[in-house]
């Protein structure tokens, strides 16, 4: 078959549901379907026997805390074939929530939840909540990333992890040190809640280079016209920047 | 009285006459606030002017509407009211609603949920009707779980209010087992019979309130509400207190009965609304008004000359073509509207417009949680436009539907915009919060100016 497929798992979709998360997958989808490339979306729910073998990209996004605990309990399950999977060049996209398990521990009320330690990173809990527009200048797209955050927790990376960017414009992943999400190998973790992707084409189509890549060795894709995702990016710039 | 809560409520029915009957401009808040400013307290001393009792009215979606059908019907039974009409829904917005007049025989006042811990426990209405939960600006009212704490907490305030609560949503009931618990007197209300709708694509609570096991339907309404049980333990939607019936839908709108278990009366209704909402928003006020004595004559004459003038799908004409104005604000609510004008058997055009002002919650994420993919290959939704501060995410949202929709600055552009459409062709413009009043306005004044 000379036809390229992108497997997609999204983890729990019934659980980690909070923002408009399911717009993520549907852009994926869309962007491979508009390049004649095929897409297929397995959801995982709980009590699921999930394997990675297939997956070229996996997807989890934010829930609300209880939820969140479910989800991890459930994942620790898999732990470490999400591990071997992200130390193999694995493509992962985790939002909100789901950025909070990637790391060492996080904080559920004042108790210290496990995390799933496949990025060297953890997080506590501040207050205020951080909440608001955000825009991030990463390295992996030319447009700044636009969205909306609404943690209470900080995460702290550990010294060898590089930030998805830097904040141009919001809090990102403490309110100080400037740094939003994190880059690890093929993983991106944020706080750029729900619709990430939608506005911000360069980010989802950076995933599917690297899916694409792992796969089938070559990142080649298509340009798509992207005038109107590209001029909602920028009227968010325009209001947002100096 | 204390003369400390006399003196507020002097100031606040002073600063009342000085805007409305002097200035005649809007006094739904400022009177409010001034007396609050004064007296903190001063809602409790208000309280006893409504004579015979007392309703609240709060829950995501419908809380206009649903408040303003049980005011009036209890005016067309002859009652004196005080009512909040213009959805000003928390402490100060109550208030004002309390200033006017010495003595009423009810007060039927919309609260935002939030707003009942401090609503009612000065307030200590007779009865709160909790029409639905659903996810509605997470960024301000923060996940369901603490909306729903927020209720439990204001009725055990509140010990001798009656809870009037949507049985068939599982979310509703989460608060009502609680609140039961407390010793809150509950009363339930719910669609006794399968409408086949297509069930939402974004579930709201899939999962049991009790012990967290995925929730069984027989049947659902729309979004969560339904027919449900938990399959592993005993919460389930109860025996319902009022119930619709024998619901029938036709060109003109539908009909349905609402039925009073205990009595066994039955009440025969009429909206020339097609959406399940509406039978949720009629069977609710229904059992409002029920409760506070009105009979089926008077209720059904309220509701015929329910004609709302709020922007809830109120309609108009400008240049021959008929305009559907609604309020959309949340997946759920915005899904519902679709339903609506999908209903319609007319070719139509669409109009949507997003802003994102504080009170309409900043975070516009939940587009994506909205079915617009039902609007997909439907060749008599001719074409759409979009607006507000974020008409630019809509567009985007709406590409990826496969809906291809122009950006334009205002609904009389919309209307421009549609110039070449058949005057048989109705525009449907749904808008979310703060966008609908200067739309409404905006219509108002192409309509009267065609008229």
């Amino acid at each position: 078959m000379h036809e390229r497929t992108v497997t997609i798992a999204h983890l729990y979709p019934e659980l980690l549901n909070l923002y408009g998360d399911s717009g993520n997958i549907l852009v994926l989808r869309k962007r491979l379907l508009w390049r004649d490339l095929r897409c297929v979306v397995n959801e995982v729910h709980m009590g699921d026997k999930a394997s990675l073998a297939d997956a070229d990209l996996v997807f989890i996004g934010g829930g609300s805390d209880r939820e969140q605990t479910i989800v991890c309990d459930e994942l620790r399950s898999m732990q470490s074939e999400l591990r071997s999977y992200v130390e193999d060049g694995g493509v992962l996209l985790a939002v909100c929530g789901g950025y909070q398990l990637l790391g060492h521990s996080y904080l559920m009320g004042d108790e210290e939840v496990r995390g799933l330690s496949l990025v060297d990173l953890y997080t506590d809990r501040g207050s205020p909540r951080l909440i608001g527009n955000v825009v991030v200048q990463s390295r992996i797209c030319a447009q700044p990333i636009v969205g909306y955050e609404n943690h209470g927790g900080r995460t702290h990376l550990g010294s060898g992890i590089e930030p998805l960017g830097s904040v141009l414009h919001g809090y990102g992943n403490d309110g100080t040190s400037g740094a939003e999400g994190c880059l690890y190998k093929n993983v991106i973790g944020t706080y750029v809640h729900g619709p990430l992707l939608p506005k911000n084409p360069g980010v989802a189509d950076w995933l599917l280079a690297r899916a694409l890549e792992r796969r089938y060795g070559t990142a080649e894709l298509p340009s798509l016209d992207d005038a109107e995702e590209l001029a909602a990016n920028r009227a968010m710039l325009d209001r947002l920047l100096p | 009285m204390r003369i400390r809560t006399a003196a507020a409520i002097c100031a606040g029915k002073l600063a009342r006459w000085m805007l409305h009957d002097v200035l005649r401009r809007q006094a739904s808040q400022l009177p409010g606030r001034i007396a609050l400013q004064l007296d903190p307290c001063a809602l409790e001393a208000l309280a006893i002017k409504a004579r015979q009792g007392t309703i609240v009215v709060c829950g995501t979606n419908g809380k206009t509407t649903t408040t303003n059908l049980v005011a009036d019907a209890l005016a067309a039974q002859g009652k004196h009211i005080l009512c909040n009409r213009d959805g000003a829904n928390m402490l100060p917005g109550v208030v004002s609603a309390l200033l006017p007049r010495h003595r009423a025989d009810w007060a039927v006042i919309e609260a935002d949920e939030l707003s009942t811990i401090h609503i009612l426990p000065q307030l200590k209405p007779t009865y709160l009707v909790l029409l639905n939960l659903f996810r509605d600006q997470l960024d301000r009212a923060g996940e369901i779980d603490h909306v729903q704490d927020t209720l439990v907490r204001a009725l055990e305030a509140s010990p001798d209010t009656a809870l009037v609560a949507c049985g068939d949503d599982p979310l509703c009931m989460g608060v009502a087992v609680r609140a039961q618990r407390n010793g809150t007197k509950v009363l339930t209300f719910g669609i006794a019979q399968d409408l086949g709708r297509t069930p939402d694509r974004v579930p709201e609570a899939r999962f049991c309130q009790l012990c967290g096991a995925e929730l069984v339907y027989a049947y659902r309404a729309y979004a969560q509400l339904g027919d449900f049980r938990c399959p592993s333990c005993d919460f389930a939607r109860p025996p319902l207190d009022f119930a619709a019936r024998d619901v029938h839908r036709d060109a003109h709108g539908m009909r349905f009965a609402t039925v009073r278990t205990h009595t066994q009366d039955v009440w025969h209704v009429h909206t020339p609304s097609s959406g399940a909402y509406m039978i949720y928003n009629l069977l609710a006020a229904a059992s409002a008004a029920q409760l506070a004595g009105v009979d089926e004559r008077h209720f059904v004459q309220a509701i015929d000359a329910f004609h709302p003038d709020n922007g809830r799908l109120q309609r108009f004409v400008v240049d021959g073509r008929d305009v559907v104005l609604n309020l959309a604000k949340n997946p759920t609510g915005l899904n519902q509207n679709l339903d609506l004008l999908l209903s319609d058997a007319r070719p139509k055009a669409l109009h949507l417009v997003l802003n994102d002002n504080p009170n309409d919650g900043r975070d516009v994420s939940w587009i994506w949680d909205v079915d617009f993919e039902r609007l997909g290959g439907r060749a008599d939704v001719s074409r759409i436009t979009v607006g507000g501060t974020r008409a630019h995410d809509l567009q985007v949202r709406l590409k990826y539907a496969g809906l291809p929709a122009a950006v334009t600055s205002s609904v009389s552009q919309a209307l421009a915009d549609a110039r070449d459409l058949s005057s048989t062709t109705p525009l449907y413009v749904l808008t979310n919060y703060s966008a609908l009043q200067p739309t409404k306005d905006e219509l108002q004044r192409k309509a009267r100016h065609h008229a």
